[in-house]
C-alpha cells in the first residue's frame, strides 16, 4: 500500500509541530523516519494512524484520501514504544483483539493467533498477563498483535527504545527480517541512528517540523545535503569547521583543508563549514597535505578502534585512529579531498 | 526544667483543690432545663434572681436539648455530675423514675397554688412550671369572630388557595383533642391501647373527611403549618404557645381554646414543665431552696413575662402583665379543659402505631382496619420479654470459640517468632488498644446486649430468645408487616437499586469529565462533588421538602408536563422512589471521584493502541476502559454498598419508612426497636448483630470475586 503525506501543517497550541510535511512511501518499501527529539517524526506517525487530525494537507493511503478518517477505517498496525498492552487481557486476547473487534471468525482468529506465536515464539506465553512477561516478550507481543491483524501498512513509533542495547541489535534484524517476508509497507520511526540506516529502504530525516532530505541510507550518509543531516548521522558526529575559500582549499586557523573538484570554482574568501567524519580523517603521512596537528585530549579506545578528541587552538576535531594515542600527544591529520563536505556558512546547505 | 516541674506541681495541686472543692462545696447548685429563646432567658433570670436573694451561691445553668434529656441524665446522675434540679415534661416522668434519677418531692410545695388536675398530672414527683397545651390560632384578618365549632369554621367561605384550618393532621398529639371530642382516648386508665375503639373511628373518618374536602391540607408538617398561617393561606391553624415566637409580628392572630366537634369539646392533651429533683439534689439544702423559689410566685412572673409561659400558678395570674397577654390568657383557658398526658411509659410506644393509623386513614384507607392495626403493634411493641433463659448455652458456645480461638492460635504462633517481633508489637501496642477500646469492646458489649431483653432497667438474660424472635417473625406471618425478611428483602433491593445506579452515574460522569477537551472541568467537578459535601442529613430533608405532595418542587417539576401530583409516600413503589432519588443524589459523587481517580491510571497508550486496533468509542469503553476500572471500583462498590445497607438518614428523614414502615430498612426497624417501642436494646442489638453478619457475608462473597 502506498502512503502519501502532502503538505502535512499541525500545531499544538502555539507550537507549529508539522510544517509542510511531504512524504511518499512506495508499497512494500521500509520507510525510517528519523531525527532529533521534538522534530515531528511521532506526531506525522501519529497523524498517520489518524490520532492525531492535521491542520492542513492530505494523507492518502493506497491512493485512498484517508486524511478525515479514524484510525480503524485507515487499516493500518501500530507498534507503541510503551508496547500499550492491554493490561487485562492475556497474551492470547491481546494478539486477538483487534480481530474480535472486526468480527473475525473464530477458527481464522485461532489460526492468526497460532501463525502469529509460531513467527514470534510467543507459543509458551499465551495464557500470561503483559505484567507477567519481560520487557522483550511484551515488544514481541506488541508486534504480535499488530502482525495479527495482517494490515496494509505497520508503523511503528520507537519500538526498541524501552530494551537493552544487545536484544536491540537481536529484534532490530527480528524486525527487518518481518518486513521482508511479511512485504506490508512500514513507516517506523526512530532517533537512533543505527536503526535508522540499518533498517531503511528509504530513510526521512525531519528537522524543526520539516523533511531535511530523503533518499536510500547509504546515499543520505555519503551526500547529506544539510549540515543538520551531516551532523546528525554518523557517530561520533561529523568535524564542522568555519573556514574560508583560499583558491583550491579552505582556511582555519591552524588548519587547512583540500577541496575536491566536484564543488567545482569556488569564489575565494568565501565562508563556508567544512565537514569532515571522524574515520574519513587519516594520520599524516608524508607526501599528504596536512591539514591539521591536534593535541590529544581524551582518548576512547574500543579494542575494535580507538576515537581520540583533540584540540586545534580552541577547536575540538574527533579523528579515528588505529593504535591507540594517550593525552598529550601531537597527532597530525591528513584527509582525501574527496572526503571532504563543504556547506554554506549562512544556509547551511551542501555546495555539492 | 525546674520551672517546668513547679509549674506541673502547681497544676496537680489546683486539680486536687477543685476535685475537693467538687465534694464538700455546696455554694453552687446545679440546674438542667432545656429551653431555648425567650425561655432560656426566663429562667436564667429567675436564676440570677435566685442568687441575688442567697448572696455567695451560684446556679450553675445548663440547656439540655430536649431529645437527649434522659440519656444525660442517665449518664451522669449516677456519678454525682448530674444537675440538683432538673426542668423536664412531666410526660418523661415515668421514664425517669424507672431510670431512678428523680425522687418523689422531698419537700412540701403549695399545693393551694395550683388546681388540681396539674397537681394529679405530676403525682408527687416534682413542683408544676408552667402547663402547655394546643389552641387554635386564627387570622383576624380572615376570621374576624373565632370559630365556636369545627364545622362552622369548615364552612366558612374563605378566598380561592386558603385552607380553613391547618395542623399536624397526622400526629397523635394533635390528633388526641379531636378523638377527646368522640369521647376517646390513646391509653385507657390501665394502660391499655384505648385509640382502637369506636370514638377512634369516628375521629378518624372525621379527620379524613377533613382533609378530602381540603379543609386541612395534605402531608401537614410543622413548618408547613406555621408558613401557611404566616402566608395568609390558613385562616387557622392549631398550635401550642411555642408557635407564637415563630410567628412574629408578620400578622395579625387571636388564640382561643380549640373549638367543638358536634357540640363536644376537643380537649388538647396537657404537659406539664415540672421542676424536679435529683436523689443528690434530695440531700442539699441548696436544692431545696432552689426547688422552692422556682415554684414560687416571683419565678412564675418571670417565666410569664419574659418566657410567655403558661405559668401553673394560679396566684401569677392576678399580676396585670400576665393577666393582660392575651394569648397567654387564652393559653391558660385552654388548659383548663385539657387532659393531662399519661406518664406511663407504655404511652411512649403509642405514639408511633397511632401515628401509622392516622396516617393510613389520611391517605385515604378505611379507618377500622388501621386501628385494629395499630393495637395489634402496639401490643407487640409492649409485649413482655421472654422469660428468663439460663446462659449455659451460650456459656458452652463461647467457650467453644474461644478455645477454637486458642487453637488456632497455638498452632499458628511459634514462641520464638513472638519474641523476635515483641518490639514491633510495642510499636503498634498503642493503635491496638485503641482499636480494642473504640472498635472491638463496643462490638463485643453490643453482641452481648443482644442475648438481653426488657428495658435498661430491668434487663433479663434471655438466651437466643431475641434472635428467635425476629427470625420466627415474632410469632407472626413470615412474609407479614414488619417482618425480618420483608425488610431483609427491602433493604437487599434498596442496596441494589442505589449502587447500580451510584456506580452508573458516577462512572458516566467521570469519563464524561476526565476528557481533556471540555471546558470549565473544574467548575463542574467541583459542582458534581458538592453534594457530598453537605451533610446527608440536611440534603434528606431538603428532599423531603422536595417530594411534597402539594408544595413539593419535584409535583411542581411534574406538573408541567401535565402529570398529576403523586403522593409519593402513600405507596411503597413512590416511596422508595423517592429514598432512592434522595440517596442517589448522595452517593453518585464519590463513585465519580474514585472514577476519575482511576481513570489516571489508565494508560492513553493503551486507548489509543484500541483505537488503531479498530475499537469504536464505546467498544473502548466497554472493552478496555471499564475492565481497568474494576480493580478500583469493587472495593468501591463493596463500600458503597455497605454504607447503603446500613443508610439510616436517607430512610429515616425521606420516607421515615413511609407508607406503614413498608420502605424501613434493616436498620431503621433497629433504631424503631430501640427508641419508639419501649426501648427493646436487646431486640435492637440482635437486628444489629444480624446485619453485622449479613454485611460480613457480602464482603467475604465479594473478596471472593475481587480475587477471581
Amino acid at each position: 500500500m502506498k502512503c502519501e503525506a502532502r503538505g502535512v501543517h499541525k500545531s499544538f497550541g502555539d507550537t507549529h509541530v508539522l510544517r509542510g510535511v511531504d512524504l511518499l512511501v512506495p508499497e512494500g518499501s521500509f520507510a525510517v523516519l528519523v531525527g532529533s527529539s521534538g522534530c515531528g517524526k511521532s506526531t506525522l506517525l501519529r497523524s498517520l494512524a489518524g490520532l492525531e487530525t492535521i491542520d492542513k494537507g492530505t494523507i492518502r493511503l493506497a491512493g485512498r484520501d484517508v486524511t478525515k478518517l479514524p484510525p480503524r477505517d485507515r487499516d493500518v498496525a501500530m507498534v507503541f514504544q510503551s508496547y500499550a498492552l492491554y493490561p487485562h487481557l492475556s497474551v492470547r486476547k491481546n494478539l486477538s483483539f483487534g480481530l474480535e473487534l472486526r468480527r473475525t471468525a473464530k477458527s481464522e482468529i485461532d489460526a492468526r493467533v497460532r501463525e502469529v506465536s509460531e513467527m514470534l515464539g510467543l507459543d509458551a506465553l499465551l495464557d500470561r498477563l503483559p505484567k507477567q512477561l519481560s520487557g522483550g516478550q511484551r515488544q514481541r507481543v506488541a508486534m504480535g498483535r499488530a502482525i495479527a491483524r495482517r494490515p496494509t501498512m505497520f508503523l511503528f513509533d520507537e519500538p526498541l527504545s524501552n530494551l537493552d542495547a544487545a536484544l536491540r541489535a537481536e529484534v532490530r534484524v527480528d524486525i527487518r527480517r518481518l518486513h521482508d517476508r511479511l512485504g506490508a509497507t512500514t513507516v517506523y520511526v526512530t532517533h537512533d541512528q543505527v536503526e535508522a540506516m540499518t533498517l531503511a529502504d528509504t530513510l526521512w530525516v525531519m528537522n524543526q517540523g520539516k523533511v531535511e532530505q530523503s533518499g536510500a541510507p547509504l546515499e543520505i550518509y555519503e551526500r547529506p545535503r544539510t549540515r543538520f543531516v551531516a551532523t546528525f548521522l554518523g557517530s561520533p558526529a561529523m568535524n564542522m569547521i568555519d573556514a574560508t575559500i583560499d583558491g583550491r582549499i579552505a582556511r582555519a586557523p591552524d588548519i587547512v583543508i583540500p577541496i575536491d573538484a566536484r564543488f567545482g570554482d569556488l569564489a575565494s574568501g568565501r565562508e563556508v563549514t567544512a565537514g569532515m567524519r571522524p574515520h574519513d580523517l587519516t594520520l599524516f603521512q608524508e607526501g599528504m597535505t596536512k591539514v591539521c596537528e591536534i593535541v590529544v585530549d581524551v582518548v576512547e579506545a574500543l579494542g575494535f578502534e580507538t576515537y581520540v578528541h583533540g584540540k586545534v587552538g580552541a577547536l575540538d576535531v574527533v579523528v579515528r585512529i588505529p593504535g591507540t594515542a594517550k593525552t598529550g600527544d601531537k597527532i597530525g591529520l591528513s584527509i582525501d579531498p574527496c572526503k571532504v563536505h563543504l556547506f554554506d556558512r549562512e544556509a547551511g546547505t551542501s555546495l555539492a | 526544667m525546674i520551672r517546668a516541674l513547679t509549674l506541673s506541681a502547681r497544676l496537680v495541686l489546683l486539680a486536687v483543690a477543685l476535685c475537693a472543692c467538687g465534694d464538700v462545696d455546696r455554694d453552687t447548685v446545679v440546674l438542667w432545663h432545656a429551653y431555648r429563646g425567650d425561655e432560656e432567658r426566663a429562667i436564667q433570670e429567675v436564676a440570677r434572681a435566685f442568687e441575688r436573694a442567697h448572696p455567695g451561691v451560684r446556679v450553675e445553668l445548663l440547656g439540655v436539648p430536649f431529645e437527649a434529656y434522659l440519656a444525660k441524665l442517665e449518664a451522669a446522675a449516677p456519678h454525682g455530675h448530674g444537675p440538683d434540679v432538673f426542668i423536664d415534661a412531666h410526660t418523661r416522668i415515668g421514664a425517669y423514675v424507672r431510670a431512678g434519677v428523680v425522687v418523689p418531692m422531698p419537700w412540701p410545695i403549695d399545693a393551694s397554688a395550683y388546681d388540681g388536675a396539674t397537681l394529679a398530672a405530676i403525682d408527687r414527683w416534682g413542683a408544676p412550671l408552667s402547663t402547655k397545651c394546643v389552641a387554635l390560632y386564627t387570622n383576624v384578618d380572615l376570621l374576624p369572630a373565632p370559630p365556636v365549632s369545627f364545622e362552622e369554621l369548615a364552612r366558612t367561605p374563605f378566598p380561592k388557595g386558603v385552607y380553613p384550618l391547618a395542623y399536624e393532621a397526622d400526629v397523635a398529639y394533635y390528633h388526641a383533642a379531636i378523638l377527646s371530642a368522640f369521647g376517646g382516648s390513646i391509653l385507657a386508665g390501665d394502660g391499655s391501647y384505648a385509640f382502637d375503639s369506636e370514638a377512634g373511628a369516628l375521629s378518624l373518618e372525621f379527620v379524613q373527611r377533613m382533609s378530602r374536602e381540603h379543609v386541612i391540607p395534605e402531608e401537614p408538617n410543622g413548618s408547613l403549618v406555621t408558613q401557611l398561617f404566616v402566608s395568609g393561606k390558613a385562616a387557622a391553624v392549631i398550635g401550642g404557645p411555642w408557635m407564637r415566637a415563630d410567628l412574629g409580628g408578620a400578622i395579625r392572630y387571636r388564640v382561643t381554646p380549640l373549638p367543638t366537634i358536634g357540640g363536644a369539646a376537643a380537649r388538647p392533651l396537657l404537659t406539664v414543665e415540672t421542676a424536679m429533683v435529683t436523689p443528690r439534689g434530695a440531700k442539699s439544702a441548696l436544692a431545696r431552696e432552689l426547688a422552692l423559689f422556682l415554684e414560687s410566685r416571683e419565678a412564675a412572673i418571670t417565666l410569664a413575662t419574659v418566657g410567655h409561659q403558661v405559668v401553673a400558678r394560679s396566684d401569677a395570674w392576678s399580676d396585670p402583665a400576665i393577666a393582660n397577654d392575651a394569648t397567654l390568657a387564652a393559653f391558660h383557658e385552654a388548659v383548663k379543659t385539657s387532659i393531662a398526658t399519661p406518664t406511663s411509659t407504655r404511652m411512649q410506644s403509642a405514639w408511633v402505631p397511632t401515628d401509622e393509623a392516622i396516617r393510613k386513614t389520611l391517605r385515604g384507607g378505611a379507618a377500622r382496619p388501621a386501628l385494629a392495626e395499630s393495637h395489634r403493634r402496639f401490643d407487640d411493641a409492649v409485649k413482655p420479654p421472654p422469660p428468663p433463659a439460663s446462659p449455659a448455652p451460650a456459656l458452652v458456645i463461647l467457650g467453644a470459640i474461644l478455645l477454637f480461638v486458642a487453637w488456632k492460635i497455638t498452632r499458628a504462633v511459634r514462641i520464638s517468632e513472638v519474641r523476635a517481633a515483641l518490639p514491633a508489637y510495642r510499636y503498634v501496642a498503642h493503635a491496638a488498644v485503641v482499636v480494642l477500646v473504640l472498635v472491638v469492646l463496643p462490638l463485643v458489649a453490643g453482641a452481648a446486649t443482644s442475648l438481653f431483653a426488657g428495658t435498661r432497667d430491668d434487663p433479663r438474660y434471655v438466651g437466643f430468645a431475641n434472635y428467635a424472635a425476629i427470625l420466627g417473625a415474632r410469632g407472626g406471618d413470615l412474609l407479614g408487616h414488619g417482618s425480618f425478611y420483608v425488610t431483609l428483602l427491602v433493604t437487599i433491593l434498596w442496596t441494589l437499586l442505589n449502587v447500580a445506579l451510584h456506580v452508573t452515574i458516577g462512572v458516566a460522569l467521570g469519563v464524561l469529565l476526565s476528557r481533556p477537551l471540555m471546558r470549565l472541568r473544574g467548575v463542574y467537578r467541583a459542582l458534581l462533588v458538592l453534594p457530598w459535601a453537605v451533610p446527608s442529613y440536611v440534603t434528606a430533608l431538603a428532599w423531603k421538602g422536595m417530594f411534597h405532595r402539594q408544595f413539593g418542587a419535584v409535583n411542581a417539576l411534574l406538573g408541567l408536563f401535565g402529570v398529576d401530583s403523586i403522593a409519593w409516600f402513600s405507596k411503597f413503589s413512590t416511596s422508595l422512589t423517592a429514598n432512592v432519588t434522595t440517596n442517589v443524589w448522595l452517593g453518585f459523587p464519590f463513585m465519580m471521584v474514585v472514577t476519575l481517580g482511576a481513570l489516571t491510571s489508565i494508560s492513553q497508550d493503551v486507548l489509543e493502541a484500541a483505537e488503531v486496533d479498530g475499537a469504536t468509542r464505546w467498544q473502548r469503553f466497554v472493552r478496555v476502559t471499564l475492565p481497568l476500572l474494576r480493580p478500583a471500583l469493587l472495593p468501591a462498590v463493596v463500600l458503597g454498598a455497605i454504607w447503603t445497607f446500613n443508610m439510616f438518614n436517607v430512610v429515616f428523614l425521606v420516607s421515615g419508612g413511609e407508607p406503614d414502615g413498608s420502605t424501613d430498612i434493616l436498620v431503621s426497624d433497629a433504631y424503631r426497636w430501640a427508641f419508639t417501642r419501649d426501648a427493646q436494646y436487646g431486640y435492637a442489638a440482635a437486628y444489629a448483630v444480624l446485619i453485622f453478619g449479613l454485611l460480613w457475608l457480602m464482603t467475604r462473597a465479594t473478596r471472593r470475586m475481587e480475587r477471581a
